[in-house]
């Protein structure tokens, strides 16, 4: 049992931030799309386009950061195309998305072949990955330093952009346009806020964080592209953010759970003699997990609103034929 | 007097339902009247106001303000010309408080970012102003209607609107809020407001408009001084000939009890308490009413009563057997017909055609059922039958059903429910949003099923509806029966107070 307990340490929890990143920056992609009321369940393909063109184009213009910019409005353009079909075309926003999420996970593996004649995988040593940044003072405190410091751009920005986003959502006036959008539409277009417009902007944003959070996968992170690289990231962000009930915090702390199960599974894969692809299956047992708890807090709340109920009808009861 | 408002030659058709909703409709409105515009549904006052409001763009026509020509595209041109619109159903946002529905897109800022503060004081004081007090903070979702009514005409006053359309405003209303908002459109009009009233119940005309316009088929019929006009006329100018405003019906002859309910309490979707201990019983040959403001336990007791909705508490009983765990087949083979609140979702299934639609309570009959198939010709002369027995003028046997007018709509429910016998018929709203014409042949067609022997429990919240029906009276409030009162001689008040919540014994309102 030694061997189980050692898998705690401080590297644990440095890759569990590490593995969170990709998921937060989608989660609050997604949670900004609910807040605006326009479900988008393509996060996973705009992540693996992210992923993908963060490296190919890091290649190309010999310039990592150009490549993770490039990543950035590619996840944009996409976001925008879908808010494009979606309101001229009342397209189906969950068709699409499965569409979606198909081609971009054949196109990313045709388009590496062609260029590069690799199906499985593709990097080059050309590449330079996104350096980690050591803060001066914090890195001594120990323990604190540890934890804190040493993480490249992507994970300090993603907690920027969550509080950010919280303050945006709640304390600006352009938050409380989204909020009254995405709760009742038509109360806001009748005051004259263009939800249209609202909308389009988040699913924009939305896509701009989930290839934000792809690039993160592919140059942040490992420096090489895999055939499928986001590999339900995607769909584990959707899960974050519902989790985290659409709020920027919540999402985060719910995109933190996922990354140390990741983390997780990782590491006792190194220590026990489990199977490994048992223990692969560790994070997306937690997703289930997390989706039954989501559901099961509604029923506990129906099922204590029934008990109270049955508790003022005996009440009532008892009240009314009065000392007879 | 100067004209607030001018509408001139205002046409719309629209293509998809063929129907031209407004024909060369003109209209006109004094400044600082209360202008009722009337019509029957259809009649298109809606259209015209959306019109006026930048949500329809008519193919034809001009609108001036104070004298002026003005374009309007957008709800935003309405808003800064003045004009301000309070939808019948509200568009608010639950989870906000009320200062923030009120100066929601034009919240007070500091670069952007929330001044709750100032927020709540600006709408304290434009509370103040008006003499139409409400609590800044409290939240939408915990609000009565009457309350988010007066949220939304503070809404509208804040953003400096001089002419407030009110659309149906009293249909969500109890009889007391009914009376405040009366006082309320008074107070507004004294004020130098001009406020036009959309509604289709002529009784509130006369007790609020000084001017009314009367609209039929998309057209303006005529303008009149409402001192200058009566309830019949007004009537007749709606729909186009003498109406029957009473429904003639027998002394009725009460039989053996069909149904009963005997300490029913049912709870709702969300696991609330909806129905509380309700007893109560019909009898073969009586229509009970009941009476209440929606959403105080109707919806759930009719759901319990026919099956779709299990019982928390108590025993059901049809024909003095017990129904309270039978399947809604086991229901309907007892005896039971049902006439939901929603035709169009619940009662018929507009995908399918018109025979599929009659039979399709009773596919399991002999008559129509051979070894699992359907029989095609015995449902097309059942079809038949009832298109002549029920008079369902626009109704094709075979066809489809979904381009039916709502009323024709109706008469094949009415006609599937009916066309059995039932000995017990639960009625819910079965005459909303018909017109007059309409509402006349279901009110004929339940005083014929009572008159012939079933006992009719209905449904409404339309007060002159339950009075004119009803044998029997039963107030619903909170889920519980609040009282029962003789439609012979109650009066509108007494029944309001009930609905109310206020206590049978009382007669002070416990507000």
């Amino acid at each position: 049992m030694e061997g189980f307990f050692s898998v705690f340490t401080i590297e644990l929890f440095n890759s569990g931030i590490r593995l969170a990143t990709p998921i937060l920056l989608a989660a609050l992609g997604g949670a900004l799309c609910n807040k605006a009321g326009v479900l988008n369940l393509a996060l996973e393909s705009k992540m693996l386009l992210g992923a993908f063109l963060g490296i190919v184009a890091a290649y190309y213009f010999g310039n990592t950061y150009l490549g993770i910019l490039v990543a950035v409005i590619a996840g944009g353009l996409l976001g925008w195309l879908f808010a494009f079909l979606y309101h001229r075309y009342q397209v189906d926003l969950v068709i699409l998305a499965i569409a979606l999420n198909l081609i971009i996970l054949e196109l990313t593996v045709y388009i590496m072949r062609v260029l590069f004649g690799q199906t499985g995988s593709w990097s080059d040593p050309s590449i330079v990955r996104v350096p980690d940044i050591h803060i001066p003072i914090i890195q001594d405190i120990p323990v604190i330093g540890g934890l804190l410091s040493g993480y490249n751009f992507f994970v300090y920005l993603s907690w920027a952009i969550a509080i950010t986003l919280y303050v945006v959502l709640y304390h600006t006036t352009f938050g409380r346009h989204i909020r009254a959008v995405g709760e009742n539409k038509e109360a806001a277009e009748t005051v004259g806020i263009n939800a249209r417009r609202i909308q389009t902007l988040a699913l924009v944003l939305s896509g701009m964080l989930a290839a934000l959070g792809g690039a993160f996968l592919s140059v942040g992170h490992l420096k090489l592209f895999t055939r499928n690289m986001s590999n339900g990231r995607g769909w584990t962000a959707i899960a974050a953010a519902l989790f985290g009930l659409n709020h920027p915090i919540g999402t985060f702390f719910a995109s933190l759970f996922f990354g140390f199960a990741d983390a997780f599974s990782v590491r006792i894969q190194n220590v026990t003699d489990l199977p490994p692809n048992l223990v692969e299956i560790l994070p997306n047992f937690a997703t289930v997990l997390v989706l039954v708890l989501i559901a099961l807090r509604e029923t506990v709340t129906r099922s204590m609103a029934r008990s109270r109920s049955r508790a003022q009808i005996r009440a009532a009861a008892d009240e009314k034929p009065g000392p007879a | 007097m100067a004209l607030a408002l001018e509408m001139k030659g205002i046409s719309k058709y629209f293509a998809s339902t063929d129907v031209r909703a407004n024909d060369q409709v003109d209209f006109a409105v004094e400044a600082g009247e209360v202008h009722a515009l009337v019509g029957e549904n259809g009649a298109g006052k809606t259209t015209l106001m959306s019109i006026l409001y930048g949500l329809v763009r008519p193919d034809a026509g001009e609108i001036k303000v104070d004298g002026q020509p003005v374009q309007i595209h957008r709800p935003d041109d309405a808003i800064r010309h003045g004009i301000g619109m309070v939808h019948q159903h509200f568009k608010l946002v639950p989870s906000f408080t009320v200062a923030q529905s009120i100066m929601l897109g034009m919240e007070p800022n500091r670069g952007g970012f929330l001044t709750p503060n100032e927020e709540n004081r600006i709408v304290s004081e434009l509370a103040e102003r008006h003499g139409l007090p409400v609590d800044p903070k409290a939240r939408i979702r915990d609000l009565p209607v009457g309350m988010q009514q007066r949220v939304e005409i503070l809404k509208v006053l804040e953003r400096k609107a001089k002419i407030l359309v009110l659309d149906e405003p009293t249909a969500v209303l109890t009889p007391q809020e009914v009376a405040e908002l009366m006082r309320v459109v008074r107070n507004l009009s004294q004020a130098g407001f001009t406020v036009i009233f959309i509604t289709h119940k002529l009784l509130e005309v006369v007790r609020v408009a000084d001017r009314v316009t009367v609209m039929r088929g998309g057209r303006n019929v005529g303008s009149k001084a409402v001192a200058e006009t009566t309830v019949p006329e007004l009537a007749r100018m709606m729909v186009g000939r003498e109406v029957l405003l009473k429904v003639n019906k027998a002394p009725r002859q009460p039989g053996p009890v069909v149904f009963a309910a005997d300490d029913v309490s049912v709870t709702d979707v969300r696991g609330f308490p909806a129905v509380t201990r309700v007893s109560f019983e019909v009898r073969a040959g009586e229509i009970v009413g009941i009476a209440g403001v929606s959403g105080n336990g109707q919806t759930e007791l009719v759901e319990a009563v026919t099956g779709m909705r299990a019982l928390d508490g108590g025993r059901l009983a049809l024909n003095a057997k017990d129904a309270t765990s039978l399947s809604v087949r086991q229901r309907r083979n007892a005896g039971l017909a049902h006439i939901p609140e929603d035709r169009i979702h619940v009662g018929l299934n507009l995908e399918t055609n018109l025979d599929e639609n009659l039979i399709v309570s009773r596919y399991k009959l002999g008559q129509f059922n051979r070894a699992g198939f359907l029989n095609r010709r015995s449902m097309r002369d059942f079809a038949i039958d009832v298109i002549k027995r029920f008079s369902i003028a626009a109704a094709v046997p075979g066809g489809g059903i979904s381009r039916l007018s709502g009323g024709n709509m109706q008469k094949v429910v009415i006609g599937r429910e009916l066309a059995g016998e039932p000995t017990f018929i639960v009625a819910n709203q079965p005459t909303r949003g018909l017109d007059v014409g309409s509402i006349e042949f279901v009110h004929r067609s339940l005083v014929d099923a009572r008159d012939r022997g079933a006992g009719i429990l209905l449904v409404s919240v339309e007060l002159e509806e339950i009075l004119a029906l009803s044998d029997r009276v039963l107030v619903m409030y909170r889920g519980q029966i609040q009282g029962e009162v003789d439609p012979a001689t109650a009066t509108e008040e007494q029944i309001g107070l009930l609905m109310a919540g206020a206590q049978p014994e009382t007669t002070a309102p416990t507000a």
